[in-house]
């Protein structure tokens, strides 16, 4: 018998398939993993030290860095925490707003996140057609908030704007258009028998495990567990819009993928019924707030449901203009906790397919 | 069937090659910039009253401005925006209470040399004019202070201010 001898490779940190900067220090045994060791860090800007030292709207930019790819929510997220802290309703009008950027952020993030994917496992087709999808959803946040990824939409009390003459009605076209498109990515990727066999059975994650690791999101989802924030505990106006939750029932790779593209589709069913709703909305997009803010002494928690998972803002106020502490639950972080478990056994070339289907976003691992 | 994902696959490639290209050739062609894209600054100095409410709502403290006192009204001398720290967030725009903080629609701000990156909105002299017409006789006694405090006055940015306020 030949004596073998286990080995270390780095992955990444500057590896394309790790979307982002991100390095796992994998020990192989041949080409089976035997222990994955993920270091995280390098894209770490201290967005919470930062917090503490700008005021309470200034914050709001920061935490568009966090999840790039869907700012909307990240903002709203902080102002919903915000605004618990201060006692703010928030007009119906803006929560509508809210709604709608608020989804396009998260079709434009799970696009790039079935995009990349396709990349990974080796189909360029797909990425493309999925990067033109997001390009017009871009191209919408961008006539609405003015910028294209980092949006800073969100306002502590609403939102910046009201939506521009016939943007809605370009929305919706978007949205009709959207389901053939979303027919076209399931032809081409999820119905690949190459892809299918490169993503079924691998990365298996179990339901009791997802719950007991605090993973989030569509990773949790496709394991089969029943828990979008959207659906357990609406926030906004959630409870106003019918919608499903899409579930997966192995928990591999493939159903963590097939949650997202059928995440999509109740995405279109959101917005159309917000485009729907909001036409009959007359009213200001912002609240009556002070310009400068400041709430009473205390704390305030509040998540939200991203495209990555629950995201959750704990503001700590002491009074002044500025936050005593802003800590951030991140959902990319939390579903990286598991990866070392998950990724052992598997061979090298299943390392990308599996670190692609938790969807990290590492702006928000590295904060 | 085995192979008909794949078949499927090509036959959606196949249409796609035919469909009109989703890309332009950027330098040639553009896509139309929508109005409320953040580009470069632009400040309308009619409406400007120099109050540094834009230099205190930037998160990055990207602004800097002087100000002096000419009569009764404030003259702004000086307005810099340190570009290469900017997130364009447009915290300043809306913060302006009179509209005179700007986006235009100019994407491009690349400068071949570092120095030439700050945003250099405003530089001009204060008249000196209005102080003497409107205090002919007071002129003697008033000019020396006013030269006195011109330099503090200068100093007294509104972004150094809260930079000083962050530091305690």
């Amino acid at each position: 018998m030949i004596r073998t001898q286990e080995y270390n490779l780095n992955f990444g940190p500057q590896h394309p398939s790790t979307h982002g900067v991100f390095r796992l220090l994998l020990t192989l045994d041949g080409e089976r993993v035997v222990k994955a060791e993920p270091i995280c860090g390098y894209l770490h800007r201290g967005i919470e030290k930062l917090a503490e030292s700008r005021t309470y709207t200034q914050i709001i930019p920061y935490t568009d860095r966090m999840d790039y790819l869907a700012a909307m929510l990240q903002n709203w997220g902080y102002v919903m925490a915000v605004e618990k802290l201060m006692g703010v309703e928030v007009p119906e009008k803006a929560e509508y707003m809210r709604v709608i950027s608020g989804e396009l952020s998260r079709l434009a993030s799970h696009l790039i996140a079935i995009g990349t994917y396709s990349l990974d496992i080796g189909a360029f087709t797909g990425f493309l057609l999925a990067f033109r999808e997001r390009e017009t959803t871009m191209d919408l946040l961008e006539e609405l908030t003015g910028s294209r990824m980092t949006l800073s939409f969100a306002r502590i009390g609403g939102v910046a704007a009201d939506a521009p003459e016939g943007w809605l009605d370009k929305v919706d076209k978007f949205m009709d258009k959207l389901p053939d498109c979303i027919d076209e990515y399931d032809g081409l990727i999820t119905g690949n028998e190459i892809f299918q066999a490169r993503t079924r059975d691998v990365g298996v994650l179990k339901p009791e495990t997802a719950i007991n690791y605090s993973i989030s999101g569509p990773t949790l989802r496709g394991s089969g567990v029943d828990y979008d924030l959207r659906k357990a505990k609406p926030y906004g106006i959630y409870d106003r819009f019918d919608f499903e939750v899409p579930l997966g029932k192995n928990g591999d790779c493939f159903d963590r993928f097939d949650c997202r593209m059928r995440e999509m589709r109740q995405i279109i069913r959101i917005v159309k019924q917000a485009i729907e709703q909001i036409k009959e909305i007359d009213g200001p997009v912002i609240a009556k707030v002070p310009k400068v803010l400041k709430p009473p002494k205390g704390d305030a928690y509040e998540e939200i449901e991203t495209s990555k998972g629950i995201i959750g803002y704990y503001v700590v106020s002491d009074g002044s203009t500025k936050p005593y502490r802003v800590h951030v639950r991140r959902p990319s972080f939390i579903n990286l906790g598991y990866l070392d478990e998950m990724l052992r056994g598997y061979l090298v070339a299943d390392v990308v397919a599996i670190l692609g289907s938790i969807d990290i976003m590492l702006g928000e691992v590295d904060c | 069937m085995f192979g008909k994902g794949l078949v499927k696959g090509m036959q959606i490639t196949w249409k796609e090659f035919w469909a009109p290209k989703a890309t332009i050739q950027y330098p040639e062609h553009q896509n139309p910039i929508p109005d409320r894209f953040h580009g470069r600054f632009v400040l309308d100095l009619n409406n400007c009253i120099a109050c540094g409410m834009c230099a205190n709502a930037c998160p990055n403290k990207v602004i800097s401005l002087r100000k002096q006192k000419v009569g009764t009204k404030q003259f702004l001398t000086n307005y810099v925006m340190n570009i290469q720290y900017c997130m364009f967030c447009g915290l300043c725009v809306e913060s302006c209470p009179k509209d005179a903080l700007h986006f235009s629609k100019v994407i491009n701000m690349n400068q071949y040399f570092y120095n030439n990156i700050p945003l250099v909105l405003v530089q001009r002299e204060a008249p000196a004019e209005p102080v003497e017409k409107e205090k002919p006789a007071a002129k003697p006694t008033s000019q020396p202070k006013a030269d006195k405090s011109a330099p503090t006055a200068k100093s007294e940015v509104a972004a150094s201010k809260a930079s000083d306020k962050e530091g305690e």
